[in-house]
């Protein structure tokens, strides 16, 4: 039964019948249709659902609605002066202090109130005070540093300004190189920007998903008639419903069912859906739906199911659960650690991590009566989502429309279809109308695609002066129930161990093997994460031994501009030395290096990675990345149109910002289209840290090719010839006397008229033949790497184990950074999201492959109370495949932070930790042991 | 994730809400909600009553007279933080307080909800117990008052029975020369759960400890008063518990005798052991210090 309450929101009134049940979040949501607060775990952990009730700062979600009557609240849509910004909102877009957006309104709400109750905190203060609100993108770097500015504002104070140096490649250029605010952000510091969850379509109805319960059963029968009956019930469907055809992420491993048809193979597997007019009705007719299970022997660790007469998740295929195996050897491994002075050998262990976007997945699906689907998703990738419907349902791609919305973060997690995707597509036909699906925090984890956790065994051998002569490695991932990524991510823990240091010898034994657990997929650093956090701390353990400086056996090694690797990775741009120099010179390694006292400890990890898959994921022709320019018909702005994904990362602004420099017009004459399978031309979208070098390539080209057209009709109207011309900052002028100009859109006017549309378009795929000829080769191949290195600096509590991370001092190789600021964004959050996977982050399961700590309650992520100090950094450098010479930077830089904290950590302790996460427990057990050890 | 049906109540004394409890044997109380509705959307409770005690005055009321202190149920932990009431006469109880989940949750989470929880990590009890606190608890026709040592009864348990509800928390006014502190063992800075806690007072006088309580919490089913170590404390002269001294790690080991700890997913039940001993030190050395303040 309803009741009537009255409530103030952002100052309006409102009479609003309720539900008892209901929270003031859904009541802002769903009653009110205010969508800047956030859903993001619903429980209370994550503060994305923030506002102020009465002066005070709420979680939303754990409000009733009842309870809020006769309140005050305040949202994100009330706090600016209508069109006039609150100094926060300014701040935060000021700083860059936005990403994916999604926490944002939470954390503006939340500082908002910070101020209302201290107009005058200090740094601590703040970051003691925003520890309620979790973001898995800025690092909080930036946040902090916004709400400082903000406080400055907002006391009158003008705050510090940035002395800012641009990178030698860019000191010529004038939009890129340049700290320009995200294009983004203006929308989601205000709650306007549009998730997939704040979409309310006509007549649109909700799904859910039955999801097993046993980690490895029989299905013997499927009873939906009771929830057929239920009231609200529009559409039940199980396995028997759907085509019996196999999907998944890699084609050679389609191994996933579109719903489970006679088995199911761990606890998250999906059983059966239903439609229904809300989700509470779906949520009451799952629990009618009577699933009769023969429960089989499953297994859960890869060493056991591995080993024979182990119980197989497939009967026809990946015999001992051997889902892929790589068995690569390059140059002579045995006449390599034969070569060596010194040989040294040890077992690393990864952690199972999950991404943990703060957006949890959603979806919806319509047909339209003439039979096209279009789908609006939070994915990472457009293409391959609308490439696999397209399979899934056997029609052309033409018949389907995909739409990304804003997403909020993904980090891997939404870089392949998922089963909402496809499910809401499948009940959306049968239902004849819209259908809305969403996971819980919870059903996230359960759906998986997290971090596989690793054993790895490395054995590397070195010359006295540290020259690396052989490095063996055997991985043995677990992999969970289903393919996914796997099969790559098997490659790329091998594949990418070369990239930094040159040896010749090299030979590496994969393993991803399947459990009765979630799968594993693609989680930032794809594969490498793991694999570098043994190297690295491999590598120090071997300059110990040597008596050498662990930067120095680096730079004995390190890697060199125009080198192939043994693995015949192309490697072009390279300033790996240029970075390590730069961080021992900041952190002022060489005084703390070995004298600092007991409990204190200082380290090194390095890393790199890809700037793009040099191949799809599935073989095609297409072309990687493609762009089209729609200059506005009077040259005042120019529309640019491009497939790939802006996940929160910024590649909407950075690819602007390459258009316009190739255009010559300025940033602020630039709108963005992006991942709109309708009105964008392909683009593989984000993953494996392609969009800057692919996307950029892209849209340079189309805003060249605008140039060029703008360029010809200005020299008719200058009656000039036009390679005499060019254009910057919104003007047409002589290259030899530029103060002879015209305005660049009266050329733009000037061309539509007399000629039509003005359009430009570019494409961009990696050169042909990327790579070596072997199995697998193509893994690894990359039309550019970039390279970093980060210092750690730690105090590690010797009673407790405890770990505090007091510093980073980071510096990357990413070329030419094209926008500054967005890169070191990047750089602070995987700086971050590595100190958290690295101190914190494990999935747990019990005996019977149930996770028991899928939420944001048990399953900890870093706050603002845990962020050290980071010193980001950007070293000089050009590389010449990459857009104004720009590559990756925002999963290379994951990559060193694991060796760098276990090597403080052993710095600080006198011993090691070789398994993750390096927790408390372990530290402590790691003292003892060496304690007891005379 | 959806809240099951239930009907609400907000009743505005605690006449009324006493009432509400005996007409629905199945209702559940609810204070700042910020437990029970996240097990509720969880599934793992369903009630099809929920009583509010969210507009009761004077279970919101923080208050003292010459002996004690008083603080209603249903402060949340921002009200009892922000009392300078409660700041004057047991900053330890604040010090406790401010590591509790985030500023939402204290915002609207209680005191009284907090302790009714009984989770054997709650970050209150262990403090009100080494405070020598008690409750005091309405049921139709009754009120009575009982020690918070008898309170808690095993994890998530407590001695409440049908139709009880927790008016308020008696604190007696520490006396001069006593002092309190509270550890606590999380494994991230901020809103994160114990994974050890220990609360210790003690009263000094003329050098000598003449009376003292060392609670551990997340070690046992329920956070509990350690009387090996509490009893090794008594009579001791100060200088014998300086950091370092062989007489701390003796009231350390004393204090995990009395543990019975589980191994869980934040720590095993020998680490928690040894994190035990780490925090009772500390806390001895640190209530012993924050007696000098207090005179």
């Amino acid at each position: 039964m309803k009741q009537l309450i009255n409530i103030t929101v952002n100052g309006n009134e409102y009479e609003v019948a309720v539900k008892a049940t209901m929270t003031l979040l859904d009541l802002l949501r769903d009653e009110l249709k205010l969508t800047g607060t956030k859903k993001g775990c619903e429980l209370g952990d994550c503060g994305a659902c923030t506002v102020i009730m009465d002066g005070l700062a709420v979680n939303s979600c754990l409000v009733l609605a009842v309870e809020a009557a006769g309140k005050k609240v305040e949202t994100i849509e009330g706090l600016a002066d209508g069109a006039k910004l609150h100094p926060i909102q300014r701040a935060f877009i000021e700083k860059g202090a936005i990403q994916c957006g999604y926490c944002t309104p939470g954390m503006i709400m939340r500082t908002k109130n910070i101020f209302d109750q201290n107009p005058n905190p200090t740094k601590q203060e703040i970051q003691a005070e925003l520890s309620g609100n979790l973001c898995r993108c800025t690092g909080y770097t930036k946040i902090i540093e916004a709400v400082e500015t903000a406080r400055d504002y907002l006391n009158g104070v003008e705050p510090p300004v940035l002395e800012f140096m641009p990178q030698k490649s860019a000191i010529d250029l004038s939009v890129v190189g340049r700290r320009l605010p995200k294009i983004d952000s203006p929308d989601k510091a205000t709650g306007r920007a549009v998730y997939t969850d704040d979409i309310s379509l006509p007549n649109m109805i909700y799904g859910k998903l039955l999801l097993s319960n046993v980690a490895h059963a029989k299905i013997i029968s499927i009873d939906t008639s009771k929830a057929k009956a239920l009231p609200g019930v529009k559409v039940v469907l199980t396995g028997a419903d759907v085509p019996d055809i196999r999907w998944g992420t890699s084609p050679p491993r389609y191994d996933e069912t579109i719903l489970a048809k006679d088995k199911v193979r761990f606890v998250g597997d999906v059983v059966a859906a239903v439609a229904a007019i809300d989700e509470e009705t779906c949520y009451r007719a799952l629990e009618l739906i009577k699933v009769e299970y023969e429960e089989l022997p499953a297994v859960f660790d890869p060493m056991e199911a591995m080993a024979d007469g182990a119980p197989r998740l497939f009967d026809h295929k990946y015999e001992n659960n051997i889902n892929t195996h790589v068995d690569h050897h390059f140059g002579d491994i045995d006449k390599g650690f034969a070569e060596a002075d010194h040989i040294r050998e040890h077992r690393f262990v990864g952690n199972r991590t999950y991404q943990n976007p703060m957006e949890p997945h959603c979806s919806i699906a319509e047909w339209d009566r003439n039979g096209r689907v279009t789908l609006h998703t939070s994915t990472q990738v457009v293409h391959y989502v609308h490439h696999q419907i397209s399979h899934i349902l056997g029609v052309p791609l033409g018949d389907i429309r995909v739409i990304m919305t804003n997403c909020g973060g993904g980090f891997g997690a939404k870089a392949a279809t998922t089963t909402i995707e496809v499910m809401s597509i499948f009940l959306s036909r049968i239902a004849g109308c819209a259908v809305k699906m969403r996971f819980s925090r919870e059903e996230m984890y359960l759906f998986g695609r997290g971090r596989h956790k690793q054993y790895i065994d490395l054995k590397i051998g070195v010359k006295k002066d540290g020259t690396i002569t052989a490095v063996k490695q055997k991985a043995v991932l677990e992999g969970g129930a289903y393919s996914s990524f796997g099969i790559v991510s098997t490659y790329y823990a091998g594949s990418m161990l070369t990239t930094l240091y040159k040896f010749p010898n090299y030979k590496y034994d994969g393993f991803r093997v399947n459990t009765n657990l979630p799968p594993c997929g693609a989680f930032r650093g794809h594969g490498c994460p793991h694999p570098r956090f043994a190297f690295e701390s491999l590598l120090t353990m071997i300059a110990d031994d040597l008596g050498m400086d662990s930067i120095d056996i680096r730079m004995k090694n390190a890697m060199t501009p125009e080198y192939r690797t043994c693995n015949d990775l192309d490697i072009h741009s390279c300033e790996f030395s240029a970075c390590m120099e730069e961080v021992r010179k900041k952190s002022r390694w060489d005084e703390k290096k070995g004298k600092l006292p007991p409990g204190r400890g200082i380290g090194i990890g390095c890393g790199g990675f890809v700037s793009g898959a040099g191949y799809p994921i599935y073989r095609s022709k297409f072309p990687h990345s493609s762009a089209t320019i729609k200059v506005v018909e009077d040259g005042t702005r120019a529309i640019l149109f491009i497939g790939d994904a802006d996940i929160g990362q910024g590649s909407d602004t950075v690819l602007s910002m390459a258009a316009c420099e190739a255009m010559g017009i300025s940033y602020d004459r630039i709108s963005v289209v992006s991942a709109d399978s309708d009105l964008t031309p392909i683009g593989f979208g984000a993953y494996s840290s392609r969009v800057t070098l692919m996307g950029g390539n892209a849209s340079k080209m189309a805003g060249e090719e605008i140039k060029k057209q703008v360029l010809a009709t200005a020299a008719e109207m200058m009656k000039v010839d036009a390679d005499r011309l060019d254009a910057k900052e919104n003007k047409i002028f002589m290259k030899d006397d530029p103060s002879i100009s015209i305005p660049w859109e009266e050329a733009g006017f000037g061309h539509f008229s007399k000629k039509g549309p003005l359009l430009g378009k570019g494409h961009y795929s990696p050169p042909e033949g990327l790579g070596g000829t072997y199995k697998g080769a193509a893994v690894g191949t990359s039309p550019a790497y970039s390279f970093s290195a980060t210092v750690c600096e730690v105090e590690v509590d010797m009673e407790t184990g405890k770990v505090k991370v007091l510093n980073f001092w980071d510096a990357h190789d990413c070329g030419t950074a094209v926008n500054p600021m967005l890169v070191e964004g990047q750089a602070e959050g995987a700086v971050l999201m590595g100190m958290s996977e690295v101190l914190f982050e494990n999935e747990v399961f019990d005996k019977k492959g149930k996770i028991v700590n899928a939420d944001l309650h048990n399953y900890l992520i870093a706050t603002t109370a845990d962020m050290p100090e980071i010193h980001s950094a950007i070293v000089d450098s050009y590389e010449p495949n990459g857009p104004y010479g720009a590559k990756e930077v925002g999963e290379g830089a994951t990559l060193p932070i694991l060796g760098a904290i276990a090597n403080a950590v052993a710095d600080a302790i006198g011993t090691r930790v070789f398994e993750l996460p390096i927790t408390p427990q372990r530290v402590l057990e790691a003292i003892q042991k060496k304690n007891l050890t005379p | 994730m959806y809240l099951p049906d239930f009907n609400f109540h907000q009743p505005d004394t605690v006449q009324k809400a006493l009432d509400l409890l005996e007409e629905n044997p199945d209702a559940a109380l609810m204070a700042g909600g910020t437990d029970l509705l996240v097990e509720m959307k969880k599934g793992l409770r369903l009630h099809g009553n929920i009583v509010s005690l969210a507009k009761i005055p004077e279970m919101k009321l923080i208050t003292q007279d010459e002996k004690n202190l008083y603080i209603g149920a249903c402060s949340t932990h921002s009200e009892v933080i922000a009392s300078s009431l409660v700041g004057e006469i047991a900053p330890a109880l604040v010090e406790a307080t401010t590591k509790i989940g985030s500023e939402q949750v204290r915002n609207t989470g209680t005191i009284g909800g907090n302790i009714c929880t009984a989770a054997s990590c709650c970050d209150t009890a262990p403090i009100l117990l080494a405070m020598h606190a008690f409750v005091e608890i309405a049921n139709a026709g009754n009120k009575r008052m009982l020690p918070l040592s008898e309170f808690f009864t095993f994890n998530k348990k407590t001695i409440l029975g049908k139709g009880d509800l927790v008016i308020r928390f008696i604190i007696p006014k520490p006396e001069s020369g006593t002092g309190a502190c509270y550890e606590k063992f999380g494994l991230r800075e901020a809103g994160s759960i114990s994974v050890v806690s220990v609360a210790v007072s003690v009263k000094i006088s003329d050098g000598i400890i003449s009376d003292a309580c060392i609670v551990i919490g997340a070690v046992a089913p329920t956070p509990k008063i350690s009387e090996q170590a509490t009893n090794m404390l008594k009579g001791k002269n100060v200088q014998e518990l300086a950091e370092g001294m062989p007489l701390l790690e003796e009231v350390g080991d004393a204090a995990v005798r009395d543990s019975i700890p589980i191994g869980d997913i934040r720590g095993g039940a020998q680490y928690r052991r040894d994190v035990l001993k780490v925090m009772t030190k500390r806390a001895i050395v640190r209530a012993i210090g924050n007696t000098e303040i207090g005179n």
